[in-house]
């Protein structure tokens, strides 16, 4: 990683390519959940990149570039989230429990049933309906696969509330997906 | 352990993140208790789910190759400033 940010600074032009290779799609990812739309989620990618590219000098030996322009990414979403609903406190997390209410067994379900397009949408439904900071966590640890402290120094928060909102956003989600699938299951009865 | 329990160390347990102890206690009670082992099951899956889900979304190759031409002249501008 080192000898990468010191090719950045020699603006050598595979070092870039790699760079961009290596975590355009990540942070595209991360966008396009947090705003919902390509084109501002490729506009938050440009802008990202085009922010390496002025400050790649200033940056030291120890810095991860993976987790700095996920912070950078993290932080133009919320701005233009905040820019489009200035009324809305994106930042606010309700923490508090989930207890699982639909216990239906997915063992038992056809699997063409949990694997197919529509359940899918409803995945994808399912995810957009968390809250940001919620999003944020569940994309950054179940998608990209971040340590908890590379999430938490991504979104700012401590180890700890990384830990919880994930335990969180993954109930949630497992709550949702539970009674689409309860509603196919009772539908196929 | 308890299904209360079970249930507040059930993320640690998913990311293998508990001590040998707790990992005893957690496979014990989930071995009685069919209402536990459905929601680790569940949101096992859930998280595979999301997991699949979100990593095929992708930029199109041709707006990720319009944005890294654009990307490379920025960066080839700032090497002939420094």
């Amino acid at each position: 990683m080192d000898d990468l940010i010191t090719a950045l600074k020699r603006r050598d032009p595979d070092a870039l390519s790699q760079v961009f290779t290596d975590h355009a799609d990540k942070i595209y990812r991360l966008a396009v959940s947090q705003l919902h739309n390509e084109q501002s989620a490729d506009g938050v990618v440009q802008d990202t990149f085009m922010k390496l590219i002025e400050h790649i000098d200033g940056f030291d030996g120890r810095a991860q570039i993976g987790t700095w322009l996920y912070r950078v990414a993290y932080n133009e979403c919320m701005m233009r989230l905040r820019g489009q609903r200035p009324q809305v406190d994106f930042d606010s997390v309700d923490e508090t429990g989930v207890m699982p209410e639909i216990l239906i067994d997915w063992r038992e379900l056809p699997e063409r049933m949990v694997s197919s397009s529509e359940a899918m949408a409803e995945v994808e439904k399912a995810i957009a309906e968390l809250s940001p900071a919620l999003r944020a966590v569940f994309i950054l640890r179940d998608v990209e696969a971040l340590s908890v402290k590379e999430a938490a120094s991504v979104l700012d928060i401590s180890p700890s509330a990384v830990k919880v909102r994930l335990h969180r956003a993954r109930l949630l989600l497992r709550e949702k997906l539970a009674g689409y699938f309860s509603e196919r299951v009772n539908q196929t009865k | 352990m308890n299904c209360e329990e079970l249930l507040a160390y059930l993320s640690d347990y998913i990311n293998d993140n508990l001590d040998e102890e707790l990992v005893t206690a957690a496979q014990e009670h989930l071995s009685t208790c069919q209402n536990c082992s459905i929601v680790l099951d569940s949101t096992q899956r859930t998280i595979a789910l999301g997991k699949a889900q979100q990593r095929g979304q992708q930029m199109s190759p041709q707006r990720q190759a319009r944005l890294y031409s654009q990307l490379a002249a920025a960066f080839e501008k700032r090497s002939d400033q420094s």
